[in-house]
């Protein structure tokens, strides 16, 4: 019996299990071109017969989708961008220099990880009512600047690397801007890859926090404004395209650093 | 290194004027300090402050409006009394036992899926992976049309070729919690299959090679050695997934809005509720610090458990 022939169980299986986990997102991405009226009386209603891009054009037209896109852009990327900044001194910081209280500092900071956001979440709109900052990109952005795991998992990869070419430089008389930029930063970047990942994902998909904090329709990133769209409309065709429009970027991520997931989950689980 | 530990031996011995000593570790320190300052104070005002300002909150009738006054126990009373909040808690107890033990087996079946050497298995462990970076919102809106309570839902029209009629699922106060299990699953289950998979790959190979020379059958090494030796992430998978689950919220809040009949309010969702919904910031803080309570306990069994590492 041929090889091939042999493992096909294995490979029936694979495929089963692949249609299940693949169906939702199927269904998603047919559905959003499914015409609005189409009778949704048969099981198969989401199958599109004359598929058509109304439901696009109307999420645009109808709603504020493209703000609430710009805003989730917005509110995702700054804080990536500050958080793999701050992820990367700290973690080196952490790792590599040594000072009064380093391992105390440190741990104090991880142990606030326990702190379920929920519980913050109620002093903080307090607090930020008074600063003014409800109904601003500074209630989400200003919290999330850096993270504490993101400086656990650099710190943790900077520990594996050993300090003769950090103290070749020194000795060279280069200053820590320095040894920092062009010596630790490109060293760390699988970690800060990983950092950036997941920080990109957990803040895109956040949905709690600014349900809270942005109440105004045109502060919604996109979260707020699809679960918007899913109570206010109760169409399916039009569901679906805000759904597909919202799953885009993040399928964007997935695909181009797959690998930095499955590492920095191994890497953040195992290890810790 | 080296100099640190001469300069440290050289504080303790000689003690130089304070003054010296700040000066001298200021010129070697100053990068760090720079860089920390600065992030300390923003983990005193976004962290630490709201931490306590939420013990002190649950002592205090604080409305968004109006004045906020002092109100002794009266908030950890009514939630000892508050049948809902127990309820809520039972609820979220209920959507543990639906959730952890499937998302932690079928994920463990998964990694060993993909953990067999084939051209195909990097591809479906990605398939696998996709609901992991999707968000709640998004799944949700794709439930409520699989699940839809009537004969025109996908899942009851599946259910129709085994000849079960259709089931009511969100409207069914049995089966809501169910339907929002089954999504977390589907959620979680990829990044559970990564953790048993990393695990799986640090398992060596002689174990079973040992094994299969004294004759042991496939379904005996898996037992005896894979399920054994997966023990640290059996641990640390099973504590995630319950912090996870007393967290649960999007799609109690997306699906069923709690409901119905409260079938589904959750912790959180309850908390929400009372705070955000009803403004009763007080009240919403115990809850808050119960849910930290049971959250703070889990993650201390997760520390004493993870300490143990497992020898091969």
């Amino acid at each position: 019996m041929p090889a091939a022939l042999k493992r096909l169980p294995l490979y029936v299986v694979f495929a089963l299990l692949g249609a299940v986990f693949l169906f939702p997102f199927v269904l998603m991405a047919l559905g959003s071109f499914q015409k609005v009226g189409r009778a949704i009386a048969d099981p198969l209603f989401w199958i599109p017969d004359e598929p058509t891009l109304y439901n696009f054009n109307y999420i645009f037209e109808a709603s504020n989708f493209a703000r609430w896109i710009g805003n989730s852009l917005f509110l995702t990327l700054v804080p990536v961008a500050a958080q793999l900044f701050l992820a990367g001194l700290l973690g080196y910081i952490f790792a590599k220099k040594r000072f009064f209280g380093r391992e105390t500092i440190f741990w104090l900071l991880m142990a606030v990880v326990m702190v379920p956001n929920q519980l913050l979440i109620i002093p903080k709109f307090i607090m930020f009512s008074k600063f003014g900052w409800v109904n601003t990109y500074a209630s989400i952005i200003v919290p999330e600047l850096w993270s504490i795991m993101g400086v656990f998992l650099v710190r943790q990869f900077m520990l594996t690397i050993p300090n003769d070419m950090e103290e070749a430089a020194y000795i060279d008389g280069a200053g820590d801007f320095r040894v920092f930029f062009q010596i630790m930063l490109p060293l760390a970047k699988p970690a800060l890859a990983t950092v950036g990942t997941f920080a990109f994902i957990s803040c895109w998909n956040d949905l709690f926090t600014p349900l809270i904090f942005l109440t105004a329709e045109k502060m919604y990133p996109i979260t707020v404004g699809l679960s918007s769209l899913l109570t206010k409309e109760g169409n399916f065709g039009i569901e679906m395209a805000g759904a597909v429009l919202s799953f885009i970027p993040t399928f964007l991520i997935f695909l181009f650093f797959q690998r930095y997931f499955t590492e920095g989950i191994a890497m953040s689980g195992i290890k810790s | 290194m080296k100099a640190y530990a001469t300069a440290d031996t050289a504080n303790v011995s000689a003690k130089p004027g304070l003054a010296a000593r700040l000066k001298k570790e200021w010129r070697k320190n100053a990068f760090v300090y720079v860089v920390l300052v600065p992030v300390l104070l923003h983990f005193l005002v976004f962290q630490a402050f709201p931490l306590g300002f939420s013990f002190v909150l649950s002592f205090m009738d604080w409305p968004i409006i109006g004045k906020a006054e002092f109100a002794g126990f009266k908030n950890w009373e009514t939630f000892l009394h508050d049948r809902l909040a127990w309820k809520s808690i039972g609820n979220t107890l209920l959507f543990s036992l639906y959730y952890i033990l499937p998302t932690m087996g079928i994920g463990l079946l998964l990694a060993l899926l993909v953990s067999v050497r084939s051209k195909l298995a990097g591809f479906f462990k990605s398939v696998y992976f996709v609901p992991v970076v999707t968000s709640f919102v998004v799944i949700s809106g794709i439930w409520a049309w699989i699940f839809k309570g009537n004969d025109t839902g996908i899942f009851n029209y599946v259910l129709s070729w085994f000849g079960i009629g259709p089931q009511l699922f969100f409207s069914d106060s049995k089966q809501a919690m169910i339907v929002l299990a089954s999504l977390s699953v589907f959620k979680v289950c990829g990044s559970t299959m990564v953790y048993y998979y990393a695990g799986l790959k640090s398992i060596p190979g002689h174990l079973y090679e040992a094994a299969k020379i004294d004759g042991a059958s496939g379904w005996t090494m898996f037992w005896r050695i894979t399920f054994v030796l997966l023990l640290p992430i059996h641990f640390y998978v099973a504590i995630f997934t319950t912090i996870g689950s007393f967290q649960i919220f999007d799609s109690a809040f997306l699906l069923t809005s709690g409901g119905p009949n409260y079938a589904t309010t959750t912790i959180v969702y309850y908390l929400y509720q009372e705070g955000f919904v009803g403004l009763r910031m007080g009240y919403a803080s115990v809850l808050a610090y119960v849910l930290f309570f049971i959250v703070l306990i889990l993650s201390l069994v997760q520390r004493k458990f993870l300490g143990k590492e497992v020898h091969y």
